[in-house]
């Protein structure tokens, strides 16, 4: 579990309504720059419930709410996870800094132990909770991680997209490339295919559904589809809130302790 | 055991009111059998429910936690693991009643985590959650940013559980002759001059986590003051060994320590130590009349956790060490251990392979512990492990070498 943040900030894909119609030429690396870096208000709750769901069907629920915000010099977040049984009451803490050389702190509470513990930051590439995101697919990608190519731009159903092809710098990382279909008007990747290390593809993410909440654009429903292995993810998101003021107290270990 | 069976109807019938009363119930159910490698007996025949009762308020909250044991078919054994409520105020917290404690950075090991006793009677073996005793105690804790300062007054001292004859976790003690047992001073009488005091500051920041503790508690485990009778003997004429009378009785111990944790390069350092003042140990010294001598005691302890690829890695060094020792005490000066833990988690976390181990460095014995555990679904679980003593036999862990194991869990959770 980590940087969970981002199950907001990314997966949520939060992007300011003030945005006007697209008509100049940008840069694949600006495209990509402005897909990560959308307005995202100061503060935001939600409640997340996590789909996963395997070749035959059957399914695993898991249920979470959480909270993110802002502080100027980071972004903490605080996630409370309710269901399955066997892991309600956990509780899991990220302080993300906007100084992109200091790393993550994170720190997750058992309640059968009784114990907050600091765990490492540093495994981006593990997924989240046994679903089909990884870390990196929430959010913690950043921008100059990758070489961005602009190799299109499509119009499906009335709607502009451009498609960047994405190939990350480190040879070693579990993608060859990604490729993202990202809508022109406001710069939200609908569709993103993730491809393995021998360049076949891996994954697709679906963007399904997006609502405007005070004036921010929140990405509801989104699916992680693992085609090699034919299971898939979703990810919903309700009783979505933002910038409620939030106090800085909701990001401590007392709160972690004692939960919701 | 009647009145144990009586206590868990009425605790069922408690739990249909609550239900009523939309309290938020959770538990699990557990069947629990291991079988020893030696001969193939059963060491464990367990069966346990577990119901957590609760109710998160914005300025009040309770929690109810009893477990039930079932050993064998007929041999209840019902705890009451918490039972306590919490009172919220803006900058502090009280916490009153029945509650487990847990202080420090140590995985398996306890240093400065030492406000609640431990239950022993199935040696290390139990999950850590259930291993420790509820107190009966008063918290406070009174927060300030990111920092804690907690209080613990704990009215009356609960030593640790240990095994009875019978068990195959008991330890014969090993005497020249056989003794003769003074309980008189074995019970603390609850009182306030008998009471215990447990301090703690934490602080966690982005650097570094860390807590500073001091107790003014008792010595869980009893000092056996030893009286020995001597005679002559009738065909050496010489002075001989008749009798030994021995006295458990628990004694205060000051205790001062810390821990911190903190992450470099993505791997993360743990760190604790506490300082024992005035410690009871067992010497041959003949000057100290009742064979026990006080002596100043470290414990700390080192750790690191990180990953390779998917796999997670802990490992922690711990060492005992008797301050200003004598050659004539029975413990040894230093006492070396390390633990190491691997986990794997496949099947998208619904199958998770571990292995720990306890590692004795200065008597060459462990305990290693395999186990795998798979999810059928978000509720039921199976899990098949090992417990594996071996090593010297006058080792802690290797003196149960007869007791290495098979064994299966079954826990559907609710």
């Amino acid at each position: 579990m980590k940087n969970l943040k981002i199950l907001v900030a990314v997966i949520s894909m939060t992007i300011s309504m003030s945005y006007k119609a697209v008509t100049q030429d940008f840069t694949a690396r600006e495209i990509i720059q402005k897909v990560y870096n959308r307005a995202e208000g100061d503060d935001q709750t939600s409640f997340l419930t996590m789909t996963l769901i395997n070749k035959s069907g059957a399914e695993r629920i898991r249920k979470i709410k959480q909270f993110t915000k802002d502080t100027g010099e980071m972004e903490k977040s605080i996630m409370f996870f309710q269901s399955p049984a066997d892991v309600k009451n956990t509780s899991f803490m990220n302080w993300t800094y906007d100084d992109e050389n200091q790393s993550d702190d994170q720190w997750i509470y058992l309640p059968a132990l009784k114990k907050t513990k600091r765990i490492s930051s540093d495994s981006k590439s593990d997924y989240f909770m046994g679903s089909d995101f990884t870390y990196d697919d929430l959010g913690d990608r950043k921008l100059d991680d990758d070489t961005h190519k602009l190799i299109g731009e499509k119009t499906i159903d009335g709607v502009d997209y451009y498609l960047v092809e994405s190939t990350p710098k480190d040879e070693e990382y579990m993608y060859s490339k990604t490729k993202t279909w990202i809508r022109k008007d406001t710069f939200i990747g609908l569709k993103k295919e993730f491809y393995d290390e021998d360049e076949e593809l891996l994954k697709i993410l679906h963007i399904k559904k997006f609502e405007e909440f005070s004036g921010f654009l929140i990405i509801t429903n989104s699916e992680m589809h693992n085609v090699q292995k034919d299971h898939k993810t979703t990810m919903v998101l309700s009783d979505v809130q933002i910038n409620t003021g939030i106090s800085d107290s909701k990001f401590t270990e007392r709160m972690m302790m004692r939960g919701m | 055991m009647k009145t144990k069976g009586l206590m868990f109807i009425l605790l069922l019938t408690a739990s249909q009111v609550l239900i009523a009363q939309n309290v938020d119930i959770n538990g699990f159910a557990r069947t629990y059998e291991g079988a020893l490698y030696n001969n193939g007996n059963f060491g464990i025949i367990q069966q346990t429910l577990n119901l957590t009762f609760e109710q998160l308020g914005d300025k009040v909250a309770f929690k109810v936690n009893p477990m039930a044991y079932l050993y064998n078919a007929d041999s209840l054994d019902f705890r009451m693991r918490e039972l306590y409520l919490d009172l919220y105020f803006k900058n502090f917290d009280i916490r009153i009643g029945n509650q487990q404690v847990v202080w420090g950075k140590a995985d398996g090991v306890f240093i400065t985590d030492i406000v609640s006793p431990l239950n022993l009677t199935e040696f290390l073996l139990p999950d850590f959650d259930e291993i420790r005793k509820g107190v009966i105690a008063t918290k406070i804790n009174y927060y300030l940013g990111n920092s804690t300062f907690e209080a613990i007054w704990i009215p009356a001292f609960t030593p640790t559980e240990r095994p009875q004859p019978g068990s195959i976790w008991y330890v014969q003690p090993d005497f020249p002759v056989p003794p003769t047992w003074d309980l008189s001073k074995e019970t603390i009488t609850p009182s306030l001059e008998n009471s215990e005091v447990f301090l703690k500051y934490t602080a966690l920041t982005s650097a570094i986590d860390f807590e500073l503790m001091g107790a003014y508690t008792w010595d869980d485990n009893p000092t056996l003051h030893v009286e020995k009778q001597f005679g002559i003997d009738s065909a050496t004429m010489q002075p001989s060994l008749l009798g030994l009378n021995i006295t458990p009785e628990h004694h205060r111990l000051t205790i001062g320590g810390g821990s911190f944790s903190s992450e470099i390069k993505g791997v993360i350092l743990r760190g604790e130590a506490a300082y024992y003042n005035g410690k009871y140990f067992l010497t041959e010294d003949p000057l100290q009349p009742d064979g026990n001598i006080q002596k100043d005691y470290l414990h700390y302890l080192v750790g690191l956790d990180f990953n390779i690829g998917s796999v997670m890695f802990s490992s922690q060094f711990i060492q005992q060490t008797i301050l200003d020792y004598e050659n004539d005490i029975l413990n040894e000066k230093t006492e070396n251990t390390m633990t190491f833990l691997a986990c794997y988690d496949m099947l998208r976390e619904t199958m998770h392979l571990e292995l720990f181990s306890y590692i004795g460095l200065t008597n060459e014995d462990a305990l290693i512990r395999p186990k795998v555990t798979y999810d059928f679904d978000d509720s039921f679980s199976i899990l098949l492990g090992s417990n594996i003593f071996v090593g010297d036999e006058k080792g802690r862990f290797g003196q149960y070498k007869e007791n290495s194991m098979i064994y299966t869990k079954l826990k559907y959770s609710f």
